[in-house]
């Protein structure tokens, strides 16, 4: 009697199984092409409280902000192709990106034909309290010794960082800004006003609204216009090709 | 059942797609736009999407490749084993319930699938589509926890598939 209907439950099994093996995958490839999705988001004014976010609709990389002169840039501001990269100071795979990308300055920087504009997205829900406070540190940077200033501060946090909210921001900011050159107590001043709370709202809000879900995010905008969504630590290799894609779009 | 040259072309082409689709999971939307335009040429585009494929080495962690790795020749191993025990049972007795573990296991799999640091794991996303992918955050291994699940449930309807197929076609007394 038992066995009957232990057969029976099998047999609902198989179809049911079925079922779901599709719609995962159809749920992962729906997902993949940007779904509904929810990021961290802190709450403006209330620094470093994540709260939760109902589910945003699909998000468009033609949404993505001017670059303006606000942005931090490095290469040719002018340049034919841009690449914007929404990055968080305690993701891995922005460090590994980081990398990557002052590769791909080094080859397409020099002859301006390639500019890296860089976002913050910071994930307060990954890594609460210490990637917002970096971003923060490098918009206060900015503000106190400009673009060169914002570089060196982020080329040598990225170079130091232990990444996953692992990383001492009581000992590193302080010893970068000493290295930068900054003025310390200028700096500290900046840090504590919450002046950059809104700007860096507005860079998560940009990226979400281009379809980041996660970092790094990057948009490559090609001499037309066009936008191509880059998403995740890609290889040296994968950006060069998609740069040359990026060119034939006149 | 390997010896057939066959059902192992079948476990190698379904790894290997898995892989494939893993890998490229989170830069679907990138494939899309640039298979769509007409202003690159197939090569620019072929070689774009194979130098994507690097990314198992730039974008996944350590841990988490291993899992997509063993994970994809597992989804091989199963779907072929699947094949030829439901091409055998055709031929002697009716379907048995046994490929419930082995879609079971396709569907655990899923969850081991993609990069959850880069917010294109499967499971980041349902759990965003619930408005919880907070959650990850108290998981020790970032969700990479499913992954494992999803090769113990792989390996368990592997063994179990295994078991029916060298059972041998009878009518069992009750």
């Amino acid at each position: 009697m038992e066995e009957t209907t232990q057969k029976q439950t099998n047999q609902y099994l198989i179809p049911i199984s079925i079922v779901m093996a599709g719609a995962f995958i159809a749920g992962a490839l729906y997902m993949s092409n940007g779904g509904p999705n929810s990021v961290p988001v802190a709450n403006p004014g209330t620094n470093n409280q994540p709260v939760a976010q109902a589910p945003q609709p699909e998000g468009s990389t033609d949404a993505v902000r001017a670059v303006d002169g606000a942005d931090h840039i490095k290469g040719n501001p002018n340049a034919a192709i841009k690449i914007v990269e929404y990055s968080d100071f305690e993701c891995p795979f922005c460090k590994r990106f980081h990398d990557t990308m002052n590769e791909v300055m080094d080859k397409y920087g020099d002859n301006g034909d390639v500019a890296w504009v860089f976002r913050q997205f910071p994930l307060d829900q990954l890594h609460p309290v210490k990637a917002r406070a970096v971003a923060i540190a490098s918009e206060c940077a900015a503000e106190q010794g400009g673009n060169d200033a914002f570089w060196k501060f982020t080329d040598g946090y990225f170079d130091v960082t232990l990444t996953n909210n692992r990383t001492d921001i009581e000992t590193v900011i302080p010893q970068l800004v000493k290295e930068t050159g900054l003025d310390q107590v200028a700096f500290q001043t900046c840090f504590e006003s919450g002046k950059y709370d809104q700007h860096i709202e507005d860079d998560i809000q940009n990226a979400v609204a281009t379809g980041g879900r996660g970092t790094p995010w990057s948009v490559v905008i090609a001499p037309n216009g066009k936008t191509f969504p880059l998403n995740g630590a890609q290889p040296l290799a994968a950006v060069e090709q998609l740069i040359e894609i990026a060119r034939n779009e006149k | 059942m390997f010896k057939r040259p066959l059902h192992a072309l079948l476990a190698v082409l379904v790894a290997t797609a898995v892989f494939v689709f893993a890998v490229l999971l989170p830069n679907f939307k990138l494939i899309t736009v640039v298979f769509t335009s007409q202003n690159s040429t197939l090569l620019e585009k072929s070689s774009l999407l194979l130098n994507l494929l690097g990314s198992i080495q730039t974008n996944f962690t350590t841990l988490s490749a291993i899992t997509v790795f063993l994970i994809s020749i597992l989804f091989g191993i199963q779907v072929s084993l699947l094949v030829y025990y439901i091409k055998r049972v055709r031929t002697g007795s009716k379907i048995s319930g046994v490929g419930v573990s082995g879609l079971g296991g396709l569907v655990s799999g899923m969850f081991g699938i993609g990069c959850a640091a880069c917010g294109t794991f499967v499971l980041t996303s349902l759990l965003a589509l619930f408005g919880v992918s907070g959650l990850l955050a108290f998981l020790p291994f970032g969700g990479e926890e499913f992954g494992f699940i999803g090769l113990g449930l792989l390996g368990y309807s592997i063994y179990m598939l295994t078991k029916k197929i060298n059972d041998p076609l009878v009518c069992s007394v009750n």
